[in-house]
């Protein structure tokens, strides 16, 4: 195993990671019709090179335990019900993030009648990570900068 | 391509006879009340053949070729063909409420039910399973997907074929350059187009590069499979050191845009295929070393030996295809037989050190492979890859087919033409004809193992779904 901790620690030492604020916040992924780019990108999120968990961003496995609602794909008609679910399964409060064009709605490819109509008629978005997908840089930074806005708005409230 | 005509009573005749001369089944649509399959000989030739439903059924050929049932299934549900001697024909894309429309019956002393998705705990696709265990062990195993399904091939027709494109390329990003090169492939075969030798380098390129990731990703996946966390961190790495080297190359990760219906869409000077080159040459060398280290990696390895086993016979039966066909002893690859590509006739694919068929053959042959893709694109980036074109070779025709190997095995493109317009996409991907097949290799196995057999197969669900 030696020589894959070396591999490792380079690639560690070359993204030259900083920490960051530190926090505590789980993140449960829904795949709501995607083409698998934004969940490919998003694990890699939680690779070394982008290392989401040093934020204190983690992957939880299931809603209940989510703090975030991160929903990739154009929302089908199939899949809106157990998205429902897994939105009323979270404690509050609770944040929704869209993650990927898809879920923002733009340039959807489909057949209308497959289709459950916008995310954001459905769940309300806090977060919007756009990108056909975002890298997995892009999906830390949207994170991060979405979680300090909602911060800041709810103090200055 | 152009189809031959059968009338509903020669059809099983007419099949059998085909598959008694060794053609093998690539795929089945519906198109209008009409159901079309694609049979392909050993050496690689296709054939289209179809049959006009008689009061909305078409004889089933199921029976001659298990391989048929997902297509036959898919043809009630999205198109309302019947399938006369298919029975019981389950439900597979519709989703109805009673269990006994989809599944497989299973009953006895202690047999369990265990439920899981569409929504996984994973970061991962959405689809559900129903496993029915005693114990631990699973006895049978229903994948229902289609949690995705998007309209994607119904949504592109009335386009324009290059409007098209779009919808086979986006059904899935980690298939996206085989799935857009199977369709502009088909449609080229339509119109009559070939290609040149500067747009079969370029699309090799672009396939190849998506199966480095690919396969380096699976790899990585499947040491999450059991829970072989160095593993796991170290191919995600070197995935995303191939898709940024994709990134540089082409513009982006996922080689989104790479591929144009009739001509070129990406060219790379001398400089670009200089770097692409090096980084390669890099990553390889990692890539290598850490592939080493896996393999002496005793947790990792004492945990594939015998696991999620698919036989010759029964990959053969069910029509798998790819890395899982390969590493059960099926020595296919469409890449030996694909004139439009440039892989040349000394390429062969890579053989499994021992046609095992279980998530050890499954793994090394990923990593075999992974050097023979490595070894392919330095040949090919040794110099600059102009754009390409076609040119005009044959008269068009109604009907376009094209196969092409994607990391998962064999995809199958089918375009139907009429004034100008796509009138009928379908797309088989191997991920879609391998389903059935790992359904088939979890039996007999630990539940628990199957998150494991699972990414050993790593197959998609996105173009599946469509």
């Amino acid at each position: 195993m030696f020589a894959l901790l070396r591999q490792l620690a380079h690639t560690r030492a070359e993204a030259g990671l900083s920490r960051g604020r530190p926090r505590s916040v789980a993140l449960r992924h829904v795949d709501a019709g995607s083409c698998n780019g934004c969940e490919h990108e998003l694990g890699l999120a939680t690779s070394p090179r982008y290392d989401l968990e040093r934020f204190g961003l983690e992957i939880a496995a299931s809603p209940r335990h989510a703090d975030v609602l991160l929903v990739t794909g154009p929302l089908t008609t199939r899949m809106a019900t157990a998205l429902r679910t897994a939105y009323d399964a979270m404690p509050e409060p609770r944040l929704v993030a869209a993650l990927g064009d898809c879920a923002l709605g733009c340039g959807i490819l489909g057949d209308r009648a497959e289709l459950a109509g916008a995310l954001e008629d459905v769940l309300p978005i806090d977060i919007r990570i756009p990108g056909c997908p975002p890298a997995p840089q892009a999906i830390a930074e949207h994170l991060l900068v979405g979680l300090d806005e909602l911060e800041r708005g709810l103090t200055r409230r | 391509m152009s189809f031959r005509a059968i009338a509903a009573e020669r059809w099983r005749d007419e099949v059998a006879a085909e598959l008694a001369g060794g053609a093998r089944f690539a795929g089945g649509w519906a198109s209008g009340t009409e159901w079309r399959i694609v049979l392909v000989d050993p050496d690689g030739a296709m054939r289209a053949l179809r049959c006009a439903a008689v009061e909305g059924r078409v004889p089933t050929i199921v029976d001659l070729v298990p391989a048929a049932d997902w297509d036959e299934r898919e043809g009630h549900d999205l198109h309302g063909l019947g399938f006369e001697g298919h029975e019981p024909l389950r439900a597979l894309v519709a989703h109805p409420q009673a269990a006994e429309a989809w599944m497989t019956p299973v009953d006895g002393d202690g047999v369990h039910e265990v439920a899981v998705g569409p929504i996984h705990a994973g970061v991962i696709e959405s689809g559900h399973f129903r496993f029915h265990t005693i114990g631990e062990r699973i006895l049978a195993m229903d994948p229902r997907l289609f949690y995705k399904h998007r309209g994607l091939e119904r949504a592109a027709e009335g386009n324009s074929p290059a409007d098209a494109l779009v919808y086979a390329g986006r059904a899935c990003a980690a298939c996206a350059v085989t799935n857009s090169v199977a369709y502009a492939q088909a449609v080229e075969d339509a119109l009559g187009l070939a290609p040149d030798r500067d747009l079969r380098v370029a699309r090799t390129l672009l396939l190849e590069l998506e199966r480095l990731y690919n396969h380096l990703h699976d790899i990585g996946a499947l040491c999450a499979g059991v829970g072989s966390a160095p593993g796991t961190m170290a191919f995600a790495t070197l995935k995303d050191r191939a898709q940024r080297i994709n990134e540089r190359v082409a513009g982006h990760r996922f080689l989104f845009r790479t591929v144009a219906v009739g001509t070129g869409a990406l060219a790379i000077d001398a400089d670009a295929a200089d770097a692409a080159r090096g980084a390669l040459s890099e990553l390889r060398a990692d890539a290598a070393a850490a592939w080493r280290e896996l393999e002496f990696a005793g947790s990792l390895q004492a945990r594939l030996n015998g696991v999620g086993v698919l036989d010759t016979t029964t990959a053969l039966r069910l029509g798998a295809t790819g890395p899982a066909a390969r590493a059960a002893g099926v020595p296919r690859d469409t890449r030996t037989e694909s004139p439009r590509l440039w892989y040349g006739d000394s390429f062969t694919p890579a053989a499994p050190r021992a046609p095992t068929g279980d998530v050890a053959a499954r793994l090394q042959l990923r990593a075999a492979e992974l050097e023979a893709s490595l070894e392919l694109l330095d040949g090919l980036l040794i110099r600059p890859t102009p754009a390409g074109t076609t040119t005009t070779a044959a008269p068009p025709q109604p009907l376009g087919i094209a196969r092409v190997e994607s990391p998962r095995g064999a995809t199958l493109a089918a375009v139907e033409l009429a004034r100008g317009r796509v009138t009928r996409l379908h797309l088989r991907t191997g991920s879609y004809a391998n389903w059935p097949a790992l359904a088939h290799a979890a039996r007999g196995n630990l539940l628990p193992d199957f998150p494991l057999i699972n990414k050993s197969f790593e197959l998609c669900y996105a173009c599946v779904d469509r």
